[in-house]
């Protein structure tokens, strides 16, 4: 049969399998294999399954997921989260707009330990959304700047986005980590000034709450200043080739761990239930793993990435033209699915394309992981304007859609910096 | 009673690949901090830990597989009816039973080949076939768990709202 009849046909099975709620990694592994048996033999395809299946949760250095996934669990049970807020607040909760910039700071505190936007904006729909409305924060600008501040979860390291986007592409866990530094940083930068702006042209819109003392100030940074030492340590340790990344991941979860209970944050049950989120999100990411090296031998067979390749360098727009089209299918595609599902099912056909028109590989994944991210507050889906919205169930959508939209131009604005200098998420990478 | 005594083995499931998880992130850490301290070693950490690291995910598949919390796409079906989700999240269940099967068919193969092949760990020369052989076990259990979340699915849907006490953040990014 003719094989681009196979890879069509595959394709579109794949998207009817996932849109009747078959999971992304089983979709990708039944087509993958089915094809696979269809262009080559039936005993080889149900070879690679058992081979692939094996290898991949063996292989130690993807050991780094459940291990970040731990620290992350063992660092958010212990109550990070309102401690981080408190200690933002009381260093900036006086400025006007002081309480949105104060989230944008712990959000990013949170999300550089949790790795995970979805629970980023989760925890802080809780924490920080009852005290902006107390101070006569609206609606739409406190769900907004939750939203936006739970994107940087998949930015800074330790980012489980970026490290599926390294196995899937064989790049450096490492490196792709600490390329996300500054391109983070730059997010809550640009946020931070966003919401300056926002205060500086409505001056009533957002309230100033009351100046803290340095008393205060210096009691509250004693409730964070060892997570995030841990934090630094961790990367600190990655980035001097101190640790490979697993080992890293392997000391934070440790380290958060004694952490946690030295400090007496950390019961029983806290460790109980840290231990089964890991548990949980591992087996979850390693399923479209398996899926996705299973999907990759059909690519391959098929010979779709190249097929690709050729048709998007013969449409005559130029490598930029290129990237540009192909981030406009990404914002499209983040309407429809969410960030990780679109970097699995993606990546693999898109990277040869990428690496054929010259673009650094590692660059390329912190702004593919940025397109994506994008994706989870922009609308009609908006996956962490969703979650939000189960937490606050009196907020409409429509009101937090409302809320993010000045934070989406700002990170396109941030798109646009990162492309014009792709030394800024090189930068760091390269000194390693 | 029935119920219950079933809730419970899941729950045991879960938990087997959940101390896993403790047990790697201890295997590393303790490692590491042998080597940058004591420039020691503990025999075969590496190994231990990505064998470790394979038992833990195929048991962890098992419970997520029951649980329903792996990575899906939510559009169709955040957007339908209340039948129409029951038929979707059996077809999708009666799906993923298929490819576990087989799935777990083939890697009993590899543990055999494992085993006849005599592969050791590289300190103290253990087979590694057992640990493949905990790992696929693990599989087996998803195989069974998936089965009867098909069968509750069918016959008792009520059933599974109480079989999902944990709400999990799998599609987590």
């Amino acid at each position: 049969m003719n094989p681009d009849l196979i890879a069509a046909g595959g394709f579109v099975l794949l998207f009817v399998l996932m849109l009747l709620r078959v999971p992304v990694g089983m979709a990708m592994a039944l087509v993958g294999v089915g094809g696979y048996a269809m262009l080559v033999n039936s005993t080889a395809a149900l070879k690679l399954i058992g081979q692939t299946s094996m290898r991949t949760v063996t292989d130690y250095t993807f050991g780094v997921i459940p291990m970040f996934l731990l620290m992350g669990a063992f660092v958010s049970t212990s109550g990070i989260s309102k401690e981080l807020f408190r200690a933002a607040n009381t260093f900036l909760g006086h400025r006007r707009g002081g309480l949105g910039i104060a989230t944008i700071a712990a959000c990013g505190g949170f999300a550089a330990i949790s790795g995970s936007s979805v629970a980023t904006a989760a925890t802080f729909s809780t924490v920080a959304y009852p005290e902006m409305r107390r101070f006569g924060y609206p609606q739409s600008f406190a769900t907004g700047v939750i939203a936006a501040g739970g994107t940087l979860g998949a930015m800074l390291p330790p980012s489980t986005v970026l490290a599926v986007y390294a196995i899937i592409t064989q790049q450096d866990i490492g490196k792709l980590f600490v390329a996300g530094v500054l391109p983070g940083l730059l997010a809550i930068c640009m946020h931070m000034i966003t919401i300056a702006i926002i205060a500086h042209v409505k001056p009533d819109f957002l309230p100033a709450a009351p100046r803290a003392s340095w008393e205060e100030r210096i009691a509250a940074l004693k409730n964070v200043w060892a997570p995030l030492v841990l934090f630094i340590f961790v990367i600190g340790g990655l980035y001097g080739g101190l640790f490979t990344p697993t080992e890293a991941g392997g000391m934070g979860a440790g380290g958060a761990f004694l952490i946690g209970v030295l400090r007496g944050r950390l019961s029983r049950e806290g460790i109980r239930n840290s231990l089964l989120q890991a548990t949980r999100t591992a087996a979850a990411v390693f399923t479209v793993l398996i899926g996705a090296l299973l999907f990759g031998y059909f690519l391959t067979i098929t010979q779709t990435p190249q097929k690709v390749t050729e048709f998007l360098t013969s449409l005559g727009l130029g490598r930029y033209g290129v990237l540009l089209l192909i981030m406009l299918m990404y914002l499209v595609l983040g309407c429809l699915m969410d960030a990780m599902a679109m970097i699995i099912l993606t990546v693999p056909i898109i990277f040869p394309v990428i690496t054929h028109l010259g673009f650094d590989p590692i660059w390329f994944g912190v702004i593919i992981v940025m397109t994506v991210e994008l994706g989870l507050i922009h609308p009609p889906v908006g996956m962490n304007v969703f979650v939000i919205k189960s937490v606050i169930p009196e907020v409409s959508f429509s009101t937090i859609f409302k809320g993010v939209i000045p934070f989406i131009c700002a990170d396109l604005v941030r798109l646009g910096i990162l492309i014009a200098f792709p030394i800024i998420a090189l930068y760091l990478p390269s000194r390693m | 009673m029935q119920r219950s005594l079933m809730d419970r083995f899941i729950d045991g499931i879960e938990w087997i690949a959940a101390i896993f998880v403790g047990i790697v992130a201890a295997d590393i850490f303790i490692s590491v901090l042998l080597r940058k301290f004591f420039s020691a070693s503990i025999p075969d950490s590496y190994d231990f830990g990505r064998l470790l690291l394979g038992i833990l995910i195929f048991w962890g598949i098992a419970a997520t597989s029951y649980r329903g919390t792996h990575i899906t796409v939510d559009l169709l079906y955040s957007s339908s009816g209340p039948r129409a989700q029951r038929l979707m999240d059996v077809f999708a269940t009666a799906v993923l039973l298929f490819v576990v099967t087989v799935q777990t068919y083939t890697l009993y193969d590899k543990v055999q080949q494992t085993r006849i092949d005599n592969v050791l760990t590289y300190d103290l020369n253990w087979p590694t076939w057992p640990f493949f052989a905990v790992a696929w076990i693990g599989d087996v259990s998803a195989v069974l768990l998936i089965a009867i979340r098909t069968y509750r699915l069918i016959f008792h849907p009520e059933d599974m709202e109480r079989g999902h006490p944990h709400h999990s953040e799998a599609a987590e990014s």
